[in-house]
């Protein structure tokens, strides 16, 4: 198993490398940590002509990576990856298929004109176009131990399946407690009572119900008239993970799955886990991961 | 924690150079003209080359090329030998120490900064041309007139490009040979539109052309010579990006030279037809419409496009301001990564070599470079009654400078191998020697002209023009500031980070 680990020589990479190590741990998996670089275009238009930027620029991220791998611990496997690409996102994105890694892991902080906490421009364009899970790390995450706990937000959008998918397999691999939060206020557009909460419920305890063999399972139910709402309404342990679909994110329209991923860092400072609308986690064959496919609601 | 550096297609850690593909010979001219952006040169230099060798422009084109030849010859040399971000800086270091060296690379850094300062106002002016066309009201081309006015939206450009540049966002092909067509046709348009109203007598001051025009002798002094053919060093400048480009190439051993000829063929041919166009279309007079009114000097298409082209001007006014916007944006790479290198080599405090962990381009120099555009600006803006005059006759002037450094250092850096083979007596002595003999002439001429008032736009301070406070002016802070740095830190200056010598024997 391997991660890739965006990395960049600034707090928001040492924020991702923190995340990486903590997510590895007890996982065996091997960190890539992933610094782009940017293609140059001959059509740029630079002039003078210039062959030298690029061995200065070379011996600086040869001293980057250096204090990136030094970031790492020893128990954690780490590589330094250099990456030729057009945008950071693109070369994060190539690199993952590249190791066929199940993982890309950013920092996710990054600090707007007037100084509000938003989400960088890497991690929204990975965001819509990851074909991989993206863990984010919020602003200032130094936290290394290995994760205590898993909460996994479903309902009943597209890609629901591919969430709790890799909810359960990775609860499964660490051995870890899972806890599914159903969102159903939500899907109801508003308070609905009756009908679609039963059926929010049902599937929940379905999902818990096929995976009762391995692990703790929780269920609880979020109400909230956001979805930052409902995931701060709740408790949440230190060492916690959450993981969301992407389609649950970007509920109102596709252009504010950044801006909800902010609201609910900014508040939760615990790293997010964004499962892509079609992600297939790899190896499963069974167990939720068969689960009929509703229709997106 | 095992560390395992690994490279993934053919891009790992050690890789230099650009690798995004290799270009054939349409591409390297398309990148050659880019370089020149020959809507914005004209504009910019064609009036005060009028102003000062008159009808004998064509002539002037024509000779200016020659040093700029010579020296981009020895340029090609020192970049194979060398290939180093510092360019100019590195190079004559090695050749000379870092005395000169820092000189050198002070001077392609200003000339770059007064560049971009040109660059920028010029696309103001054509910015708010446009404005004006497209909404069919006079008045707001009038804005640019309004000093405030003026000097907000050019700060406003200033950094505007200094930002996409840091952020590392570059022209891509397609923007490119757009760019460049566009370029050229609309030239040939304005060229073309004036000839045809010479032909039919509705030309501003029909001016038959003369066989005398392409005689650079009968331009009438030896100071108009000089001043002519150091604006004609900045109208080629650029050009020499195609010889530059071996391994970038389909075919390394041919395409060059093929590039060059063929950019140069483009250019040459662009700037006569322009240059008889505008002259004879509207004289060399000073009146109304004539190339020879100081009013129109500083931007002979803002003036001239509106009767030539009609209501086709619109499309002049967008060439020129692409043409200078795409070049404002580029052009901000070269001082900076001088900076960066300086700063690397511990010439400029550390900070100058510092690199955008977020972006990879040099952070602190490419802001430094925009400040120092932008102060630049405002001073010559203040002071000059006519600063995009005064700025590219002192552009001028700081290529000569800085490009004769470099063609000397070539010559003295190669001095061990000169006469190994013919190939190396031209390329690496005889070349570089004659163009750097050549431009540093025409610097120290045109220097001490320039320390008349009445030089240039006219404008003075303290008795002295303009032009040569803005050139000598400049040279004098490098050094001070050059003077001052090796008291702070003189490891540089000891030699202790870039040692003095010469390219072995063969």
């Amino acid at each position: 198993m391997r991660y890739i680990v965006g990395y960049t020589a600034d707090e928001r990479g040492h924020d991702a490398v923190c995340l990486a190590v903590a997510l590895a741990r007890r996982q065996d998996a091997d960190l890539d940590l992933v610094l782009v670089t940017p293609e140059h275009s001959l059509y740029a238009g630079t002039y003078p002509p210039d062959k030298g930027f690029d061995s200065l620029l070379s011996e600086q991220m040869r001293e980057w990576m250096d204090e990136g791998l030094a970031l790492v611990p020893d128990d954690v496997r780490a590589r330094g990856v250099v990456i030729r690409a057009e945008s950071n996102a693109e070369g994060l994105i190539r690199a993952a298929e590249d190791t066929e890694a199940s993982l890309i892991v950013i920092g996710a902080s990054s600090r707007g004109l007037a100084g509000r906490f938003s989400v960088g421009n890497v991690a929204r364009s990975l965001l819509h176009a990851s074909p991989v899970p993206v863990a984010l790390a919020p602003r200032g995450y130094r936290r290394t131990d290995p994760v205590t706990r898993l909460t996994c937000a479903v309902g009943r959008r597209a890609g629901a399946d591919a969430v709790i998918s890799v909810a359960v397999s990775s609860a499964h691999r660490r051995g870890l407690p899972l806890r599914l939060v159903s969102l159903i206020a939500l899907d109801a557009g508003q308070p609905d009572p009756g009908g679609a909460e039963d059926d929010a419920n049902r599937r929940l305890a379905e999902a818990s119900a096929s995976l009762a063999a391995g692990g703790r399972v929780s269920v609880e139910t979020a109400r909230g008239a956001s979805i930052e709402e409902a995931i701060e309404s709740m408790a949440w342990d230190e060492g916690e993970v959450l993981l969301v679909g992407s389609s649950r994110l970007a509920q109102h329209a596709r252009i504010f799955l950044g801006s909800t991923a902010a609201k609910i860092l900014r508040t939760l400072t615990i790293p997010m886990v964004v499962v892509p609308r079609t992600y297939a986690t790899p190896g499963t064959t069974s167990g939720p991961g068969a689960l009929p496919t509703e229709a997106d609601a | 924690m095992s560390i395992d550096e690994t490279t993934q297609r053919g891009s790992g850690l050690s890789s230099k150079g650009l690798d995004s593909g290799t270009v054939g010979l349409l591409g390297a001219v398309v990148i050659g003209v880019s370089c020149v952006a020959p809507a914005y040169t004209l504009t910019a230099a064609l009036g005060p080359t009028v102003a000062e060798v008159g009808v004998n422009l064509p002539a002037i084109f024509l000779v200016g090329f020659i040093p700029m030849l010579l020296v981009a010859l020895g340029y090609r040399e020192l970049n194979s030998a060398m290939p180093d971000s510092g360019t100019t800086f590195t190079w004559a270091t090695r050749a000379f120490g870092p005395w000169i060296g820092w000189m050198g690379g002070w001077g392609l850094i200003a000339a770059t900064v007064i560049v971009l300062s040109n660059l920028a106002a010029v696309a103001v002016d054509f910015f708010y041309l446009l404005i004006s066309q497209v909404l069919g009201d006079p008045a707001i081309a009038e804005l640019t007139l309004d000093l405030p006015v003026n000097i907000a939206t050019t700060l406003v450009f200033i950094a505007l490009a200094c930002y996409i540049s840091y952020r590392g966002m570059q022209a891509t092909k397609t923007v490119q040979y757009v760019l460049v067509t566009f370029q050229l046709v609309v030239l040939a348009w304005f060229a073309i539109a004036a000839f045809i109203h010479v032909g039919n007598g509705t030309a501003f001051d029909a001016t038959g052309i003369s066989a005398d025009w392409f005689n650079p002798f009968a331009v009438g002094s030896f100071s108009a010579f000089a001043a002519g053919v150091s604006l004609s060093i900045f109208i080629y400048w650029g050009w020499d990006v195609t010889l530059t480009m071996n391994e970038e190439t389909t075919d390394p051993d041919r395409t060059p030279g093929r590039a060059g000829a063929l950019t140069v063929i483009v250019i040459v041919v662009i700037y006569l037809t322009v240059a008889l166009a505008t002259l004879a279309y509207a004289g060399v007079g000073d009146g109304e419409l004539g190339a020879g009114n100081p009013d129109n000097q500083e931007s002979i298409f803002a003036t001239l496009a509106g009767p030539v082209m009609g209501p086709f001007a619109i499309l002049m006014s967008m060439a020129v301001l692409s043409s200078s916007a795409a070049s404002l944006q580029s052009t901000f790479v070269s001082p900076a990564r001088t900076l960066l290198a300086m700063g690397h080599y511990k010439a400029l405090p550390k900070g100058y070599g510092r690199i955008s962990p977020q972006h990879k381009s040099p952070s602190y120099a490419t802001v430094a470079a925009a400040v120092a555009a932008a102060g630049f600006y405002v001073f010559t803006r203040l002071v000059s009654e006519n600063a995009l005059w005064d700025t590219i006759t002192a552009l001028g002037l700081m290529i000569c400078f800085y490009y004769g450094i470099t063609a000397l250092a070539c010559v003295w850096y190669f001095r061990a191998q000169a006469f190994a083979s013919a190939r190396n007596v031209f390329f690496k002595f005889l070349a570089p020697l004659l163009g750097g003999v050549i431009l540093l002439v025409m610097f120290f001429k045109t220097a001490v002209d320039s320390m008349d008032p009445e030089y240039g736009s006219g404008s003075e301070l303290f008795g002295i023009g303009m032009v040569f406070i803005l050139g000598i002016g400049v040279i004098l802070l490098g050094a001070v500031l050059m003077l001052v740095w090796s008291r702070i830190n003189p490891a540089f200056f000891r030699q202790e980070v870039l040692t003095r010598g010469a390219a072995p024997r063969d």
